[in-house]
């Protein structure tokens, strides 16, 4: 099947009118993944909300599994950045985790037994099996965005949008996440993942889209990560390296 | 003569039902940090509850409207402005309370009765507010158990919850109109001034006990009943004032919890 996963033809998004990114263009297929780079504010989330159907789509068209961003979002998971939820909140790890089979079970049917298996699935595939009755809050940082990570897998989504996933993520998470996202686009899901991080973005994506404010530029890494559309998208912030390769530092 | 004839009894019963209601619902307030939002609320659904006492309508009713009013308004604000609602709320604390108090001035003989509203008067407590309250505790324990999951998924990770299809924004509505209901049913028990304190320190003990929102919840309820019994008996004994001594006692709940759990852990 040639479907696109994600289709942005010309596609500006933003809130109440006002755009925060523009002209973007480009097709992901299913188990590829895109990484959106580009600076802080640069619009990377309000993206990744747009084709969730939570941003203004202002111009152009965006199509989700051949459908639009809002009816998609039975076909798509989310991983928010874990550092915008409150950790005092009373709820284990195994109840964010079921709350990626909500949209299944309905507001009260109780969870059968292959939501529950769904629930495990998950939780052993990013590692934290032996967390399960723990409060969300006590873990560590990269834990909580494994379990979100696990809550996504719960419903099974074709496509999966992941906010900053390694953003104060220590090593073992990393990897982990590294992991269970290689093995989800070789079982043909595709992935969107904004990051900062040019490292992250060349191993593990198969596109890179650098926006600030607007596309500067989307391709191969090979294509992308070079210094002409980095200095593009970050300024002054972009260094370049003597062996051809670039760094950024912070303005 | 029917045990609900006895004016103690009827007491008693209000403030087992009231207990209940307001532990059921405090850990959602605590939970969601919505304790200023229900001081607002408290203290705006006053003008209200005195407005319909003037025009001779259900006080119930009127607290009722004017709290839905407050609520959809918050929740407006804070949609706009993300959680920037607090001056607004802080606003309408003192704006809703000067509107009741100006309200009650212009009623000569009136202002006997102003005390009931701020402090309730839970000996007055007639057959038909047990039957209220009774069917408002059905309705908010309903609530409760039949949209936990939007409630819990929307109050947690409202952005995740809009993401796979839960209309957060709305069930923050149900959610703050819960609390109104609740606001309204006690204040006539326990006044506007004090019901605040039936509904989050029980609630606020209860959560250091338990992680668990049910066992929370469950624990808040069985707290809140315990200071409204404490409280009306320490009213009767020594004759002080009750929703006074029932909003001490659910404050005694709390600071005992606080230096209990201190003491288990340290």
């Amino acid at each position: 099947m040639a479907t696109a996963a994600l289709r942005l033809t010309g596609v500006s998004v933003g809130y109440s009118g006002t755009p925060v990114v523009t002209g973007v263009d480009l097709e992901l297929r299913p188990g590829q993944r895109l990484a959106l780079v580009g600076p802080n504010g640069a619009g990377k989330s309000t993206l990744i909300k747009a084709v969730l159907g939570l941003a203004a789509i202002l111009e152009g068209t965006a199509t989700v599994l051949d459908r639009t961003p809002a009816r998609a979002r039975a076909l798509t998971g989310y991983v928010p950045q874990t550092g915008n939820l409150d950790p005092d909140f009373p709820v284990s790890v195994r109840q964010v985790v079921m709350m990626g089979r909500y949209r299944q079970l309905g507001w009260w049917r109780p969870a059968r037994a292959a939501d529950r298996r769904a629930v495990a699935e998950a939780l052993d595939r990013v590692g934290l099996a032996d967390r399960a009755g723990h409060r969300f809050g006590l873990l560590s940082g990269g834990q909580r965005q494994r379990v979100l990570l696990a809550r996504a897998i719960a419903a099974q989504p074709r496509l999966l949008l992941l906010d900053e996933p390694f953003n104060g993520v220590d090593a073992v998470s990393q990897e982990a996440i590294v992991r269970v996202l290689r093995e989800l686009s070789a079982a043909g899901a595709a992935l969107v993942l904004s990051t900062h991080d040019l490292a992250v973005a060349r191993d593990l994506a198969d596109l890179v889209c650098l926006i600030n404010g607007r596309q500067w530029a989307v391709g191969t890494p090979a294509e992308t990560l070079t210094a002409k559309p980095l200095r593009q998208t970050y300024g002054s912030s972009a260094i370049d390296l003597a062996d051809g390769r670039m760094v950024l530092v912070e303005p | 003569m029917n045990w609900w004839d006895d004016v103690m009894h009827r007491a008693v019963a209000e403030v087992v039902l009231v207990g209940a209601l307001t532990g059921l619902i405090g850990v959602q307030v605590v939970v969601r940090r919505l304790s200023f939002f229900t001081m607002a609320l408290t203290h705006a659904t006053f003008p209200g509850v005195v407005a319909a006492s003037i025009i001779g309508v259900n006080l119930l009713l009127g607290g009722v409207v004017t709290g839905a009013v407050v609520a959809l308004g918050v929740a407006a604000l804070t949609r706009r402005r993300g959680q920037d609602a607090a001056a607004a709320t802080g606003v309408l604390v003192s704006g809703g309370f000067a509107l009741g108090a100006a309200l009650v001035a212009t009623q000569s003989g009136f202002s006997r009765d102003l005390s009931s509203f701020l402090v309730g008067s839970i000996l007055t407590v007639s057959a038909s507010d047990l039957v209220v309250t009774v069917a408002v505790l059905a309705v908010v324990a309903l609530v409760l158990v039949f949209c936990a999951r939007p409630l819990l998924y929307a109050g947690f990770d409202p952005v995740g919850a809009r993401a796979s299809g839960i209309r957060a924004g709305g069930w923050d509505v149900v959610l703050l109109l819960t609390i109104v209901l609740v606001v309204v049913t006690v204040v006539p028990a326990v006044g506007t001034i004090l019901a605040l304190s039936l509904i989050v320190a029980p609630a606020a003990a209860a959560r250091l006990w338990s992680d668990r929102l049910p066992v929370a919840t469950v624990l808040a309820a069985t707290f809140g009943v315990a200071s409204g019994l404490a409280g009306l008996w320490v009213s009767s004994r020594w004759n002080v004032a009750a929703g006074a001594s029932i909003s001490l006692a659910a404050t005694a709940v709390l600071v005992l919890s606080w230096g209990l759990r201190r003491a288990v852990r340290a």
